[in-house]
């Protein structure tokens, strides 16, 4: 463990103040002893961010809905696992959220090329600009996304939001493999910094 | 060599995005970031931003899920925890390898008697599956290919034997003959490590001598492992001297 642990597991997340998350951290361990109610809270906090990654990824409202069953249930039956000197609640579960959500288009795109043999990839129009609305969270996600370089901007939205490997990420921006590691890596430490976590 | 490792250093970003394909770079990644502090802490930090970016995703749910949901909840088992002695974070789970081993077989029948004896002791569901977690567990350092035996005398008399498989990270310490303590007295295991000093918990109370095996995880290069008697239910850091300092090679 390093000093900066103890900052991981104060992360503010956007949605929530300092307090907040701590109190989430706490109805995990709540969770993890076979609490409902604390797990209803949870779901409280943390649906509408798991439901909407999921559905950013996957698009299909149907699938989108199914995945996040899957993982809210996945978040109750190992919170027992969850360790908060690894981060906290929120990063945990919007994790797992995110992993489920690429499965699934892995999955989906496995199936789909053994029927067409072909690997369609489409750039999905403008990401950010749909998932900014009027919320602050959003607003502060928005300006630190616009900190950064149009090709740093575009590397991480394009490998977080589409669920495309990285090696799809190059293909699409016709660029290096190294290229995309440096700018999705040089992005994160920027907005890292603008949105004062890690 | 140099430029292998900062190969390895960029990967930190796709690896927190969930973008690094399963397979022989990722394999390679996070073998890496088991021994690259650094990494590691570069990794939750992009982790974190990841969050910021599904916040700023955040949609209504479909207004049948949280039904479905708290049913689903109803009808489902949590995965007993893993038993750890003390907080330090593993990063990687550890493989179960179930080769048999040999060496060192008087401590491990030692162990394994302790840990029967465990087993019959249980009363509850939970209590059974935390003694047959924990028992997993322990199988494991036991039967790791690099397992090695240490043993050491104690200032206060008794001994402590130790299995320690380096590439786990973990160890199983058992006691014998350390002299009884006063009521409101515990045995304290710390990991003592050149930059902190972390508890690997209490020693179970003694059963005719000898206690039951605890098992200590995230063990870094330096470590010792050391023994404290401390006020119940023990202390955040020693506050007394340790009555045995046994070096981990790792």
């Amino acid at each position: 463990m390093n000093p900066s642990d103890s900052d991981a597991s104060s992360f503010r997340s956007p949605s929530t103040d300092r307090r907040g998350e701590q109190d989430l951290d706490d109805l995990l361990v709540h969770v993890a002893r076979g609490d409902e109610v604390a797990f209803e809270a949870v779901y409280d906090r943390l649906a509408g961010p798991v439901y909407g990654v999921i559905r950013r990824v996957l698009r299909d409202p149907a699938q989108s809905e199914e995945v996040a069953q899957e993982v809210l249930l996945e978040v109750w039956r190992t919170a027992t696992r969850f360790d908060p000197a690894m981060g906290g609640a929120a990063t945990w579960v919007m994790t797992i959220a995110h992993r489920r959500a690429i499965d699934r288009v892995r999955a989906t795109t496995a199936a789909a090329e053994r029927e067409h043999k072909t690997a369609d990839l489409t750039r999905p129009h403008d990401e950010v600009a749909e998932a900014v609305e009027a919320s602050l969270d959003r607003e502060r996600v928005r300006r630190c996304l616009d900190g950064l370089t149009e090709v740093q901007r575009e590397s991480i939205t394009l490998a977080y939001y589409s669920g495309y490997s990285y090696r799809q990420v190059a293909e699409l921006l016709t660029v290096t493999l190294a290229a995309v590691k440096t700018r999705i890596r040089d992005g994160l430490i920027r907005m890292r910094d603008c949105l004062g976590v890690g | 060599m140099r430029l292998l490792r900062q190969d390895l250093h960029a990967l930190a970003g796709v690896y927190a995005l969930d973008v690094l394909e399963p397979g022989a770079e990722c394999d390679r990644f996070s073998h890496h970031l088991d021994r690259c502090q650094s990494c590691a802490s570069e990794v939750r930090g992009f982790r974190e931003v990841a969050t910021a970016l599904a916040f700023a995703a955040a949609a209504e749910p479909p207004p049948g899920l949280r039904q479905q949901v708290m049913a689903a909840v109803a009808r489902t088992r949590q995965l007993p925890p893993e038993v750890r002695t003390h907080a330090r974070p593993r990063r990687s789970r550890p493989r179960e390898l179930w080769v048999p081993w040999l060496a060192g077989v008087v401590a491990t029948a030692a162990v394994v008697i302790s840990v029967i004896f465990g087993l019959a002791h249980a009363h509850t569901q939970a209590e059974l599956n935390r003694v047959r977690a924990q028992n997993q567990e322990i199988a494991g350092v036991l039967t790791a290919p690099d397992a090695r035996l240490l043993a050491s005398r104690t200032t206060a008399g008794g001994a402590a034997v130790v299995v320690l498989a380096p590439s786990r990270r973990q160890l199983v310490v058992t006691t014998a003959g350390l002299p009884a303590l006063p009521a409101g007295q515990v045995y304290q295991l710390w990991l003592i490590g050149p930059v902190k000093i972390v508890s690997a918990g209490l020693l179970p109370a003694a059963e005719a001598g000898r206690t039951s095996p605890v098992l200590a995880s995230g063990i870094v290069a330096g470590d010792k492992l050391g023994l404290t008697v401390e006020p119940a239910p023990g202390t955040a850091q020693p506050t007394t001297t340790p009555i045995l300092a046994l070096a981990l090679p790792v």
